[in-house]
């Protein structure tokens, strides 16, 4: 059985979302930043055993200063929530607690899996100390350049959504 | 007409599609999707697939803003509007990509912007961090190399008043070299620290410029010679004696260039030139040059030279530490000056910096003279009379030697503390007539130590003279420790003479 599931990227811009999509969605990754304006639907297809899979819509969102910012009709329909921050730019995580609670308020009791992105750029000591430091509770840390986890991340969250129907 | 140019710029740039509860299209007009009547719009683009959400909510219409419908040959960005109406739900979607590509530039430069700014602020804070680590631990170090390296200087000094056999006295004169050499290094390590840091302030006084010069030519010809090399100097007529600027910083400037300049010129001549620019008003601006008949320096090695820790193979193995030149750009720039090198492979090499030095007047520059005479007059200890010293120190390696330079002097009746917490305790207890104190000692600073003594109600305590010793050299903490009350700070390590011409100069002030 297959269902269809609205799962909205959120994040400041320039912390990875869209790379971290064609990196799940086509397995390729480019080093030119490019800013993504409204939004970009694109869809892949989990298989979760040999009867369930969900067709994942994803909705790469604008990155903005704040998600007060995100527009309320491209969140309509969601299912699940992917949130990202750029391991290397505090500025995209210094404010994680109230984006947070922003996201649960817009979209209460949908799945939310918090990424920290670019783990390629920082060494494990020094990503361990600044999460540390900034008492961050992630869920999962990703190199959409290497591939490193993002698999993981979206194959977690297909599980979420598939429980959560 | 018009009517119909309205309906041909609309069919180009907006569509209307009516699709049931399953987004079956049941009627449609214009050209921006490639739509069919009973196509269903779900396999057209996924935003269309998560719809279906949206068909079975209440709200009579819903916006989306600048949608990206990429349909394999063209991206499109449109508004799309939803409308429910009783026949099902109308979709209105505008073609804006035009508009939004625009703005995606817009948007690029600003969002590149700000990241580039942050990665920045970020760089420039970790290098920050790092510069202040390493200016710790050079400043730790210098300070652990401080008292051996003054035991080792004292000792040294000691040792060579003693009778000693030939053999010994070579000996002796390596160790002293070595000495010296270590302190050199000590110095220099610490400027380059000081200067990182921005601590390093120049100190404009007004000096005797052909003397430091002729000393100059005097050292380094005879280093020269026992390297078998030539040594010239020349100096303009118009090079004024007196100028006032950093003579200490000045002369660091120079030694490290000639040093550097004999180390790696094996034959030939190294030289010491100083000409004269001009003179406006009072300040004269000299041209200085420091040139060597070494293996020059190939063309790529020239831009990290100047960089800390980094040196050429010298061509007699002799070490370093690679700071010398790194110290010399630095003491330049805070003299407004730029270091200058012109060398080529088998060329040799030219350093050369151009400096504005102050020129006193003539009625200040003799004033200046006189105090100077004054003070040397007073170095000198006075005949028959012996003076009461308190010595606190709790290195007991610094302690001796200190002790062995003051009795062979024989001026002084010496007490001996190692503890802090001891020292006013025996002041008040007895009369002494100048105080030679650390600063770092256990249970009370000497600095803390130092105030406590200047807030003293009894003036034969409150105006001893103290001298402080430290082997923080740094000039902030030197200045500290003045402000505390301490009439003079020695820097360790120093020599018998710094020690006694200071005490000497306190006595008889």
């Amino acid at each position: 059985m297959q269902r269809s599931k609205k799962v909205v990227i959120l994040g400041h811009f320039g912390v990875g979302k869209t790379s971290l999509i064609r990196r799940f969605v086509t397995n390729q990754f480019s080093d030119q930043y490019k800013v993504t304006i409204g939004v970009h639907i694109s869809k892949k297809v989990v298989t979760l055993s040999a009867e369930e899979s969900i067709s994942m819509i994803l909705w790469d969102l604008e990155g903005t200063d704040s998600l007060d910012q995100v527009r309320d009709a491209y969140l309509l329909g969601t299912h699940g929530v992917i949130f990202v921050f750029d391991v290397t730019r505090p500025s995209t995580f210094q404010q994680l607690n109230s984006d947070l609670k922003i996201v649960s308020k817009k979209l209460p009791e949908r799945p939310l899996l918090v990424v920290g992105n670019k783990k390629d750029l920082v060494s494990e000591k020094d990503l361990n100390e600044l999460l540390l430091s900034h008492n961050i509770s992630h869920d999962f840390l990703t190199s959409a350049k290497t591939g490193d986890t993002v698999e993981d991340v979206f194959l977690n969250l297909a599980t979420l959504l598939n429980t959560d129907a | 007409m018009l009517d119909h140019y309205k309906q041909d710029y609309n069919k180009q740039r907006q569509q209307f599609v009516l699709i049931d509860q399953l987004g079956l299209v049941l009627e449609y007009t214009g050209i921006l999707l490639p739509i069919k009547k009973g196509q269903n719009l779900k396999e057209l683009h996924p935003f269309f697939e998560s719809l279906d959400a949206l068909l079975a909510m209440p709200n009579p219409e819903f916006s989306f803003y600048c949608v990206h419908l990429d349909l394999g040959t063209e991206d499109l960005i449109a508004d799309i509007d939803m409308v429910r109406k009783k026949e099902g739900m109308l979709l209105v979607i505008h073609d804006l990509t035009e508009h939004y590509n625009s703005y995606q530039a817009v948007a690029q430069a600003r969002n590149e912007s700000i990241i580039n700014e942050e990665l920045i602020v970020l760089k420039n804070t970790e290098l920050e961090e790092r510069e202040r680590f390493k200016n710790l631990f050079i400043q730790n170090f210098s300070h652990e190399l401080r008292n051996p390296l003054m035991s080792s200087m004292a000792i040294t000094q000691i040792l060579s008043d003693t009778s000693l056999s030939s053999e010994q006295e070579q000996l002796l004169e390596v160790l002293r070299d070595s000495n010296t050499h270590l302190k050199l290094l000590l110095e220099d390590t610490l400027s380059i620290s000081m200067i990182a840091s921005g601590k390093l302030v120049m100190k404009n006084t007004l000096f005797n410029l052909h003397k430091m010069l002729d000393l100059l030519s005097f050292t380094y010809k005879t280093k020269a010679k026992a390297k078998g090399l030539q040594f010239t100097y020349k100096a303009a007529k118009q090079v004024p004696e007196y100028v006032e600027g950093d003579r200490l910083r000045l002369y660091q400037v120079l030694t490290n260039l000639l040093d550097n300049a004999l180390k790696y010129t094996v034959k030939g001549s190294v030289s010491l030139t100083v000409g004269f620019n001009q003179q406006w008003a009072n300040k004269v601006h000299l041209h200085f040059e420091v040139t060597d008949s070494g293996p020059g320096i190939p063309e790529d090695k020239q831009p990290t030279i100047f960089e800390t820790f980094s040196q050429l193979a010298s061509p007699d193995k002799q070490q370093g530490t690679g700071l010398g030149l790194a110290l010399v750009k630095g003491l330049l720039a805070l003299m407004d000056s730029t270091i200058v090198l012109h060398s080529a492979t088998g060329k040799g090499s030219t350093f050369s910096f151009d400096l504005g030095l102050k020129v006193p007047l003539q009625s200040a520059m003799q004033q200046q003279i006189d105090i100077g005479s004054a003070a040397t007059s007073r170095k000198m200890g006075s005949p028959g009379r012996k003076y009461k010293l308190l010595l606190v120190e709790d290195d007991e390696r610094v302690l001796t030697v200190l002790f062995k330079m003051l009795m062979d002097s024989d001026q002084f009746y010496i007490d001996v503390l190692t503890d802090g917490g001891e020292v006013l305790e025996t002041v008040i207890q007895n009369e002494y007539d100048l105080i030679l104190m650390d600063i770092n000692l256990p249970n009370t600073r000497g600095d803390h130590i130092t105030r406590i003594i200047r807030d003293f109600p009894f003036k034969n305590v409150k105006q001893l003279p103290i001298i402080g010793m430290t082997a923080y050299a740094y000039e902030d903490h030197m200045q500290a420790y003045k402000e505390a009350g301490m009439n003079t700070v020695l820097a360790k390590p120093f020599d018998k003479e710094e020690l006694l011409q200071n005490i000497f100069m306190l006595l008889h002030s």
